[in-house]
């Protein structure tokens, strides 16, 4: 009998799909030359298979008991996500308020990008954590 | 942190030769849960409390118990 709910294994898996798509992002911003930005296609489409296989996932799931343990987890992650969102936005607004104008569209969606992908990671981890402390 | 509230129903599971995966088909959550209110690290809700000493046919207070914390500096 397996330790780890479905929804736990589930966990581990957005996990590891999102350190891929970090990894993958930070191997081209240290290797690829200037103005190449042909990485930035192939990472919508990491994305957009990440999501379907989310997508896939949800559907796999539609006869696995999601109980109130299950939600008040999410809810954990979810409050984790929020707050460092808000942070981030807070963040990036006392970084313009002085400077002004903003640098470039690129480099504010390289930010919001890169406050997405840790707060979605500080979901996963969140949730694993919580899970693991009432197991 | 403790919550004062403990339990008996690996005890009353144990009495019935019922598994977890039974106790918990039959209150509609996860072995996991089960697994993890039985060992006090996971309050149930009051409904999923009142299932569970619904399934065993005996009273709530027989299955949960709480013991309150006596508050630090007194």
């Amino acid at each position: 009998m397996s330790r780890l709910s479905f929804q736990e294994k589930m966990l581990w898996a957005r996990f590891a799909g999102v350190m891929v798509v970090a990894g993958f992002y930070l191997r081209y911003l240290m290797y690829s030359a200037p103005g190449n930005h042909y990485l930035h296609a192939v990472l919508i489409v990491m994305l957009f298979l990440f999501a379907s296989v989310r997508t896939f996932a949800r559907w796999r799931s539609r006869n696995v008991i999601e109980d109130e343990r299950d939600r008040a987890v999410a809810a954990i992650g979810t409050r984790w996500s929020n707050n460092i969102l808000w942070a981030g936005l807070l963040v990036i607004l006392v970084l313009y308020w002085d400077h002004g104008s903003v640098r470039s569209a690129s480099f504010l969606i390289s930010i919001l990008f890169h406050l997405l992908l840790l707060a979605a990671l500080a979901r996963i981890i969140r949730e694993i954590v919580a899970y693991r402390m009432s197991a | 942190m403790s919550s004062g509230i403990s339990n008996t129903i690996r005890e009353l599971r144990s009495g019935r030769s019922m598994t977890q995966q039974e106790l918990a088909d039959l209150i509609f959550v996860t072995r996991q849960t089960v697994n993890a209110i039985e060992g006090d690290k996971y309050s149930p809700s009051l409904e999923v409390a009142f299932r569970i000493a619904h399934v065993f046919d005996v009273p709530l207070e027989q299955v949960f118990q709480y013991q309150p914390q006596r508050k630090r500096g007194k």
